[in-house]
């Protein structure tokens, strides 16, 4: 009973927020560079991209009108790629983001992460980071095409864990090469003092439909869904599932919160090219304006409908979904530019059984 | 306004305890914690000319940083109510070479600004 009030009332708070639409958390895609080549990665980096790196200057004054609007240290600055690690004036653009009051943190596969990076990162108010850990060292190579990328990874992680001042977190993408190994990889976590550990599955789209190692079936999505309500009920590490998808009776269970999508509501994002989008793994075509013909601001207050007003989803599957009221259509990052059916449902795909 | 009213009934109700707090399947966790701003300029007692490349570190080397061309440096870190601050000069004979130095900062808000001087070795 207590339950079916209470994700009532957050099906509610969730329409309330759309309208509200306040942001508090801002990707800036800052380079497309990256130095190691994933088999998943989740943006369209390459490791010499045809974009050069977006100048600090140029996102610096798209942003600082927001200081008008919000309190700026309401706003995380996520900086995101490409390895952001890449741009040698990364602790330089943390420090004029902490200066005009904007707090940020890092998304980064580690293996430039030093004492010295560190050390700097800090002294520039960097917040948060997240490390990429796909699995144990063989599984984790393999994934991240380097042999040397766990053993930087968790140097990194090292560095992280020692500070008092990080809000950081680990996070692995779930594959069948890595899935009956993630207890191994918890209690390995545990011993390096990690607090916090994510996880997120791929979806059958794009290139990763064709690499059977990537995309989970119904078995091994129910067993991660054990794992980690179990791992959160042992309370050793905090464990939690990601954003990316409604999973039903698993609700609560994988996550300390309901399933809420916030592209668009409560996220933004800078695209390397100048794009003003929700979040990077979105469909490109979703894009809201551009920061260097646009103004930012206006386009957050002003545009983003589509995500905000979301009745458009029910068709194709959602049409029918017994759970669209609590779901709302999914995650924005499964719907492509036709806009007809979401490309999969991990919440059917645990059901089907 | 009503809105936001709206959101302490619904965020109440739906027994969520952390409504805001969240992170994109690519991105980051929050920030949520408070820090403390530093800035300062590192001279020599003799010459009282800003001196470049001291490395600068506080609480207990968890955060440092080599001060600019101006002597300047900044730093945030986290609060406490006292600060040990280390002067170190690391580039050895580079600008002369300078005794290292301890100042403890006792910060009563969320900025701190200081001036040190350094003796010659
Ligand atoms: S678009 Fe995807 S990653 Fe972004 S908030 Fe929605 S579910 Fe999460
Ligand atoms: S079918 Fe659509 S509405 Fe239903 S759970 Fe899946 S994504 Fe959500």
């Amino acid at each position: 009973m207590r339950n079916k009030v209470s994700l009532y009332f957050f099906d509610r708070f969730k329409q309330n927020e759309a309208q509200i639409h306040e942001l508090r958390y801002l990707f800036w895609e800052c380079t497309q560079r990256c130095n190691l080549n994933c088999l998943h990665c989740g943006s369209d980096c390459v490791s010499d991209s045809s974009y050069k790196d977006m100048p600090f200057s140029d996102f610096l004054s798209a942003i600082l009108p927001l200081k008008n609007v919000y309190k700026p240290d309401s706003i995380n600055v996520i900086i995101t790629g490409g390895e952001p690690l890449l741009r040698k004036d990364i602790g330089a653009c943390g420090m004029a983001l902490r200066e005009n009051g904007f707090r940020w943190g890092i998304v980064t596969n580690g293996y430039a992460y030093n004492e010295t990076i560190h050390k700097k990162l800090l002294a520039s108010g960097m917040g948060s980071v997240t490390v990429s850990l796909d699995g144990l060292e063989e599984n984790h190579n393999w994934l991240r095409g380097n042999n040397n990328s766990f053993s930087k990874a968790v140097r990194a992680l090292e560095l992280i864990s020692s500070s008092n001042r990080l809000n950081y977190d680990v996070v692995t993408c779930v594959n069948n090469r890595n899935i009956y190994q993630l207890n191994e990889l918890k209690e390995f976590l545990i011993r390096k003092n990690i607090k916090a550990w994510r996880l997120f599955t791929i979806a059958p789209i794009g290139r990763a439909q064709h690499n059977g190692d990537m995309v989970l079936g119904t078995e091994q999505l129910n067993f991660l869904m054990d794992f980690i309500a179990k791992s959160r009920e042992e309370k050793n590490i905090d464990v939690k599932f990601s954003c990316e998808a409604y999973v039903g009776a698993y609700e609560k269970k994988v996550r300390p919160d309901y399933f809420f999508c916030r592209a668009g509501i409560h996220i933004a994002s800078v695209l390397i090219d100048g794009s003003i989008s929700a979040c990077p793994n979105i469909n490109r075509n979703y894009t809201q304006g551009n920061i260097y013909k646009d103004d930012f601001l206006k386009i957050w207050n002003q545009k983003f409908q589509i995500m905000r007003e979301r009745s458009w989803t029910k068709k194709g599957i959602c049409n029918s979904c017994k759970d669209y009221k609590h779901c709302n259509g999914g995650a924005m990052h499964l719907w492509d530019e036709k806009q007809e059916n979401i490309l999969y449902c991990i919440h059917h795909q645990i059901t089907k059984a | 306004m009503k809105r936001k009213i709206l959101r302490k009934i619904f965020g109440t109700l739906s027994f969520t305890g952390m409504l805001f707090v969240f992170q994109a399947c690519y991105g980051a966790p929050q920030d949520m914690y408070r820090d403390i701003y530093i800035e300062g300029v590192v001279k020599s007692n003799k010459t009282s000319l800003p001196l470049s490349g001291i490395k600068v570190s506080v609480s207990n080397n968890q955060t440092s940083i080599l001060t600019d061309e101006d002597g300047k440096f900044k730093i945030y870190t986290l609060p406490a109510p006292e600060l040990l601050l280390k002067f170190e000069d690391i580039d050895e004979a580079q600008n002369g070479m300078f005794q290292s130095k301890d100042t403890l900062v006792k910060p009563n808000n969320k900025a701190v600004f200081i001036t040190i001087g350094m003796d010659a070795k």
